[in-house]
C-alpha cells in the first residue's frame, strides 16, 4: 500500500440533477488531493467483459481540494445536555442504573459519569478490566477506586449504584441483581446470588473536569491533540433508567431504585427515563431526562432503543407495555455517522444526465471513487431504473467472509479478498453492515451512507462469491442500457419509499437492480397500485 | 441443599460465604491504596453462590507463627527462653540483610559488621559518655547508617563476588581493629558492664530473661515491618523491575541505583539499631561479633530458608539457632548438622525453604502438562481433566463429534475424489466430494484459506488464511502466484485434504 490514504463519503448517496451534494474526504499523508467527476458506465473489471467505463464529466471542480485526517468516533453512547455544568464538579453524590452487560473484556467501560481519561480527573461508574463494579474518582492530584470483589455475570439485569460521601471520603458500591424469570440469562431457578455492597474509604475524591469532559451514557472522554475530545471506555450491554444524586443515598432509598420506585425529588439531579419519549412510530436519539433540569442526553451513533428493560415481563412489543422498554443497547462499535467535515459541496448542473457518478479523488499514488447516483430533475425517459439502495446499504461494508463461519458453506465458494478489502477491515473505522454482528455478539441493526462503504465501489466484487454484488453488478445493467442506446432514468429505493407511486408514474417501464431485496411498506404499496 | 462432590484441588479450604445485602467494609492500612488482606472472590458458576477466600495466606501464618511464639514464651525452660531471644535478634538481622541481598541485590557481607559496629559504638558511648541506655538505640542507629553509607559507596563500582569479598575483608579489619583499640577497650577488645533496659537486679533472673525476651521479639516486630515497608511499596517495585531488566528499568526513568543505595541504608541503620540492642541484651560486646564464623553461619540461616524472602530468613534462622545453641551437648557435630543441612538444601532446592512450595507446584505442574501430553493421540477429543475447565459441556460433545466426522470424510479422500475437483472446482458434485466440501467451508475462520486477487493482473491469485480476528489481516499462506481462479480454487481444496488427513 502507499503511504497516502484517502477515503470519502458522498451525503446524501442520491440526488436530483441540480441538487447539492456535500463530499466528506480523509486524507492521510498529503494535505492536497486532485479531483475529478465521471460517470460510470462499467464497474467490474473481469477481462471477458467491457472492463471498467468511466465517461469524464466537465464541472466546475477546484485544481486541488485541500485536505485533512479526518476522525470517526467508533461506538455508541449518549452525552447529557449539560451547559450550566451541572453533573460537574459534584461533591457527595450517587450514581445510579439498571444495566445489562453484554460483554467482559479487557478494557475498563463506563457506564455514566464524567471522567477526564487524560487528567485522571472527575468520576466514572463501571466494569473494570476484570468484570468487577467499579467508580474510578480523581481530583487531578491522584485517582482512586472502589471496585466489587465479584465480577458480573454477562447478560443478566442488575441495578448498580454508587456514592461519594465528600465529609467522610466514603464511597459505597451497591451491585443487586435484578434476575427475573423473563430478563436475563438465567432464570430465577438457580439460587443466583451476585448481589455486592462494598464500603471503602477513599484517599482522592471526584475533581471538576470543567471542558475536559462532559457527562456521558456508555462513555468517558479520551483526549488526543490531533483528534481532540473523544469517546472511550465504551460500554457493551444495555442500560435502563438510570440518574444522578447530590446526596449519598441510604441502602432503603437505593433498594427502592433497584425495585422500580420513583426515585424522591430530594437532591435528584438527572433522571434519564429512556420510556418517557417511546412513541407509536418509535423515538428518536434523544434520552429524555424526567428530573428537575432537563439534561436530556442525546444518543451518537445510534443506540439500538426499544430493547427490552430490566422490568420486562414478555409484553412482545414496546408498544404494548413501553415502560418495560427502557433498554438502550451501546456497542463499542457501532458507527452510523462518521460526521466529518464538508470538504467540497458539489452544485450539480440542472442538465446532468441520470446516472451513477463517482468523484475520483487522487494524491500521492492513491485514488478513491466516492460514488453517488444522481436522478434527472424532472423524469424524462420511458424506462426507469430503480436502483435498490437499500440493499447497497443492507450490504454497505459486509464482513461475512472475514466473520461468518457459515459463509463459505452457503455460497459453496472460497473467498476472493482483495488489498482494499483489507484496508478497509483494518481500519475498523467504517462500520458494520447490517449481515454483521457487534463485538458482543447481537446483530447490527443499522446501516447508513454516511460513511465510507467499499460495497458500493465500481470496482468492487463480493468477496464470498466473487461477482460483483449490488451497485458494481447494476452496474452491468447500466452499461447494456447504454451499450443498446437506451434512454432511461434513474431512480432508487429511497426515492420510491419517500414519493411512493408518484416515482413510478411517468415511466412506462421500471426496470429492478440485480438483487433488490429491501422493500418497505411505502415502496410495495407504489409498486403494487 | 444438594451435596456436591469434593472435586478440584482444595476441596478442605476455608471459604467465606458474604451476603450481597450486608455492607462488606474493605479496609485500608492507614495512609496507603492496599487493604489489610488480599481476597480472592467469585461467583461460583456451579452453585452460583459468592465465594471469599484468603487469596494470600502468608498474613496468617506470620500472625499464627509470631502468636504461638509469644504465647509460648512464658512457659519455656530458661535456656530455651534465651535461645527463643537469641532466634529473635539473628531472625531480625537476616530479615534485614535479606533486604541488602534481596531486595537491593547487594551481596553484602558486612552485616555482622555493622551490627558490630553498632554494638561498639552505642556501648562506648554508654560505658565512657554516661549516654542513657534508650539512646543507645539512636546512637547506634545513626554508626549503622555512616558505616553503610561508607560502604555503599563501593557497592554500585564492584560487581557481587569482588563486593562480597571487600565487605568480608572489612569485617576482618573491624575485628582487628577493635581488638588493637587498648584505650577503649579494656579487656580482650570487649566492652562490658552495659547498661540495658533490664533491670540490674533482673539481670540473668526468670523476669530480665523474659524482659529480654520480649525486647527481642519486638525487635524482630520492628525489622519485619522495616522488611514490609520497603520490600512492598515504592522502593521495592522499583527495584524489582530492576532485577527483571536494569536496561529497561532505566530507559523507563527508574534510578535503580539510587534506589539501591537507599535501601542499604535504611537496612544499615536498622543493623546499627540491633546492634545497640544487643550490646544491651548481654550487657556485653566482644569481638567475637566480627568473626567470620559467625558470619558463616548466618550465612547458613539464610541459604537455608531462602534469599530474597522474609519467611525464608526467619525459618532458616530458627533451624540454625536450634540446631546451633539448643543442641548444645551434641559438640562440634552440631556444625556438621548446619553444613549437611545447607549441602542437601543446595542441592534439592533452587530458593531454600521458603521456595521449597513454589518449586512443588512447578514440578506437579509439568508433570500434569506431560501426562497430558502422553495422551494426545486421541486426536482433539477433550481430556478429562479438560473437561472440567470448558463451562459449557457442549463444547465436549461437539469435539468428539467433529473428530468422528474427520474420521469418516478421511476414508472419503482418494485420488478420484481429488482429481474430479480438480476438474471442477465449483461443481456440480458427487455425494462424498460435496461431504468433504461442506465440512471444510463450514470450518471456524481463525486460520480459514480464501484466495487474496494480486494487483499484478485480475486473474492473479495467492492463497492466505484469515485471522477470526476482526481487524486483524489475513496471513499469506504460501509465496505462489495463480493465474487460474480455478487452479486457486483447487490448491485451497488440496491444503485443506492436506489438514484433514493430517488432524
Amino acid at each position: 500500500m502507499t503511504d497516502t490514504r484517502i477515503f470519502g463519503y458522498a451525503d446524501p448517496l442520491a440526488a436530483r440533477a441540480g441538487s447539492k451534494i456535500d463530499f466528506m474526504i480523509s486524507v492521510e499523508g498529503r494535505d492536497e488531493v486532485a479531483a475529478r467527476l465521471v460517470r460510470v458506465l462499467h464497474g467490474d473489471e473481469n477481462p471477458e467483459g467491457p472492463g471498467y467505463v468511466e465517461e469524464a464529466v466537465e464541472i466546475d471542480l477546484p485544481a486541488a481540494l485541500a485536505v485533512k485526517r479526518q476522525f470517526t468516533q467508533v461506538g455508541s453512547f449518549a452525552r447529557a445536555d449539560d451547559p450550566m455544568g451541572r453533573l460537574d464538579g459534584l461533591a457527595s453524590f450517587t450514581l445510579f442504573a439498571h444495566v445489562f452487560p453484554t460483554l467482559p473484556k479487557a478494557e475498563r467501560q463506563q457506564i455514566m459519569g464524567r471522567w477526564d481519561i487524560e487528567g485522571s480527573k472527575g468520576f466514572g461508574l463501571g466494569i473494570d478490566p476484570d468484570g468487577h463494579v467499579a467508580m474510578w474518582l480523581g481530583d487531578g492530584t491522584g485517582g482512586d477506586e472502589i471496585r466489587t470483589e465479584i465480577p458480573l455475570v454477562p447478560r443478566c439485569w442488575y441495578f448498580v449504584a454508587a456514592s461519594y460521601d465528600a465529609a467522610t471520603k466514603q464511597a459505597q458500591l451497591h451491585v443487586i441483581n435484578c434476575v427475573t424469570q423473563w430478563n436475563s440469562r438465567i432464570s430465577t431457578v438457580v439460587p443466583f446470588e451476585g448481589d455486592s455492597w462494598i464500603k471503602e474509604t477513599l484517599r482522592h475524591g471526584p475533581g471538576a473536569t470543567a471542558g475536559a469532559a462532559s457527562f456521558k451514557l456508555a462513555s468517558a472522554t479520551a483526549f488526543n491533540p490531533v483528534r481532540g475530545h473523544y469517546g472511550a471506555f465504551l460500554f457493551n450491554g444495555k442500560i435502563d433508567r438510570s440518574g444522578v444524586y447530590s446526596r449519598v443515598l441510604t441502602r432503603d432509598e437505593v433498594v427502592g431504585l433497584a425495585k422500580g420506585a420513583a426515585p424522591v425529588a430530594d437532591g435528584l439531579v438527572a433522571y434519564w427515563d429512556a420510556t418517557a419519549n417511546l412513541g407509536r412510530n418509535g423515538v428518536g436519539d434523544m434520552i429524555r431526562d424526567t428530573g428537575p433540569h432537563g439534561l436530556h442526553m442525546q444518543g451518537v451513533n445510534r443506540p439500538v432503543r426499544c430493547m427490552t428493560g430490566w422490568n420486562w415481563r414478555g409484553e412482545d412489543s414496546y408498544r404494548l407495555a413501553p415502560e418495560t422498554y427502557g433498554g438502550v443497547h451501546f456497542h463499542d462499535d457501532a458507527m452510523t455517522d462518521c460526521a466529518w467535515e464538508v470538504t467540497h459541496s458539489l452544485t450539480l448542473p440542472e442538465g446532468l444526465k441520470s446516472g451513477v457518478y463517482c468523484l475520483k479523488v487522487s494524491g500521492g499514488g492513491a485514488e478513491d471513487s466516492i460514488p453517488f447516483i444522481v436522478r434527472p430533475k424532472t423524469p424524462r425517459a420511458k424506462l426507469a431504473v430503480l436502483l435498490p439502495t437499500f440493499t447497497y446499504l443492507a450490504y454497505g461494508n459486509e464482513h461475512l467472509s472475514y466473520e461468518a463461519p457459515i459463509a463459505q458453506a452457503i455460497t459453496a465458494h472460497t473467498p476472493v479478498i482483495v488489498a482494499e478489502d483489507l484496508e478497509y477491515k483494518k481500519l475498523d473505522e467504517f462500520g458494520l453492515s447490517t449481515y454483521d454482528h457487534h463485538t458482543d455478539g447481537a446483530g447490527c441493526c443499522y446501516s447508513s451512507w454516511k460513511r465510507p462503504i467499499i460495497t458500493l465501489r465500481p470496482r468492487y466484487r463480493l468477496p464470498a462469491m466473487n461477482f460483483p454484488w449490488a451497485l458494481p453488478a447494476d452496474l452491468s445493467l447500466i452499461w447494456w442500457l447504454e451499450h443498446a442506446g437506451y434512454d432511461y432514468d434513474i431512480i432508487t429505493d429511497h426515492d420510491l419509499h419517500a414519493e411512493g407511486l408518484d416515482c413510478l408514474k411517468p415511466h412506462a417501464c421500471v426496470m429492478n437492480g440485480t438483487h433488490p431485496e429491501y422493500y418497505s411498506e411505502e415502496m410495495i404499496d407504489a409498486t403494487e397500485a | 441443599m444438594t451435596r456436591f462432590y469434593e472435586i478440584g484441588q482444595r476441596p478442605a479450604e476455608v471459604v467465606l460465604h458474604p451476603s450481597g445485602d450486608a455492607p462488606l467494609h474493605r479496609r485500608r492500612v492507614p495512609f496507603t491504596r492496599r487493604h489489610w488482606f488480599k481476597w480472592r472472590s467469585r461467583l461460583n458458576a456451579k452453585t452460583l453462590e459468592q465465594e471469599r477466600m484468603l487469596a494470600d495466606k502468608r498474613p496468617l501464618w506470620w500472625a499464627l507463627g509470631l502468636g504461638a511464639l509469644a504465647v509460648a514464651a512464658p512457659f519455656l525452660s530458661n535456656p530455651m527462653l534465651t535461645i527463643a531471644a537469641i532466634f529473635c535478634i539473628f531472625s531480625a538481622i537476616n530479615v534485614l540483610w535479606t533486604l541488602v541481598i534481596g531486595t537491593a541485590g547487594i551481596f553484602s557481607l558486612a552485616t555482622l559488621a555493622i551490627v558490630g559496629i553498632g554494638a561498639y559504638v552505642s556501648a562506648a558511648m554508654n560505658v565512657y559518655l554516661g549516654l542513657p541506655w534508650p539512646l543507645m538505640f539512636v546512637a547506634g542507629g545513626v554508626a549503622g547508617l555512616v558505616v553503610g553509607g561508607f560502604l555503599a559507596l563501593p557497592s554500585t563500582r564492584l560487581d557481587g563476588l569482588y563486593y562480597a569479598l571487600l565487605t568480608m575483608g572489612f569485617a576482618e579489619i573491624c575485628r582487628v581493629f577493635v581488638q588493637q583499640l587498648k584505650a577503649l577497650t579494656v579487656a580482650n577488645g570487649s566492652i562490658n558492664n552495659v547498661d540495658s533496659f533490664i533491670p540490674d537486679a533482673w539481670q540473668l533472673q526468670r523476669p530480665g530473661l523474659l524482659l529480654g525476651f520480649a525486647g527481642a521479639f519486638v525487635i524482630l516486630l520492628l525489622a519485619l515491618l522495616v522488611f514490609r515497608v520497603v520490600n512492598s511499596e515504592r522502593l521495592g517495585m522499583l527495584l524489582q523491575t530492576a532485577r527483571e531488566d536494569e536496561a529497561f528499568a532505566e530507559a523507563t526513568g527508574i534510578d535503580y541505583r539510587r534506589a539501591r543505595l537507599h535501601v542499604f541504608l535504611i537496612s544499615s541503620a536498622g543493623l546499627g539499631v540491633i546492634g545497640a540492642f544487643y550490646a544491651q541484651f548481654y550487657g556485653s560486646i566482644s569481638p567475637q561479633v566480627f568473626s567470620l564464623d559467625q558470619l558463616m553461619l548466618l550465612f547458613a540461616m539464610i541459604v537455608i530458608g531462602g534469599l530474597g524472602r522474609s519467611e525464608g530468613a526467619v525459618i532458616g534462622t530458627a533451624i540454625v539457632v536450634l540446631i546451633d545453641k539448643g543442641l548444645l551437648n551434641l559438640g562440634p557435630v552440631r556444625i556438621l548438622l548446619v553444613a549437611a543441612i545447607m549441602l542437601i538444601v543446595t542441592l534439592f532446592l533452587h530458593n531454600g525453604l521458603a521456595g521449597a512450595r513454589e518449586q512443588f507446584r512447578g514440578w506437579r505442574r509439568r508433570k500434569q502438562s506431560e501426562a497430558r501430553a502422553r495422551r494426545t493421540e486421541k486426536g482433539g477429543e477433550v481430556m478429562p481433566e479438560e473437561a472440567i475447565e470448558i463451562a459449557d459441556k457442549q463444547e465436549v460433545y461437539y469435539r468428539r463429534f467433529q473428530k468422528r466426522l474427520r474420521e469418516r470424510l478421511k476414508a472419503l479422500i482418494t485420488p478420484e475424489l481429488i482429481e474430479e475437483h480438480r476438474l471442477n472446482p465449483l461443481g456440480h458434485h458427487s455425494d462424498a466430494l460435496s461431504r468433504v466440501l461442506n465440512h471444510f467451508r463450514r470450518g471456524e475462520v481463525a486460520d480459514k484459506y480464501a484466495i487474496m486477487r494480486q494487483p499484478e493482473a485480475f486473474h492473479a491469485y495467492k492463497i492466505v488464511a484469515f485471522s477470526g480476528v476482526r481487524g486483524a489481516p489475513p496471513r499469506l499462506v504460501d509465496d505462489k502466484t495463480y493465474y487460474d481462479i480455478n487452479e486457486a480454487y483447487h490448491a485451497v481444496f488440496l491444503l485443506r485434504v492436506n489438514d484433514l488427513m493430517e488432524a
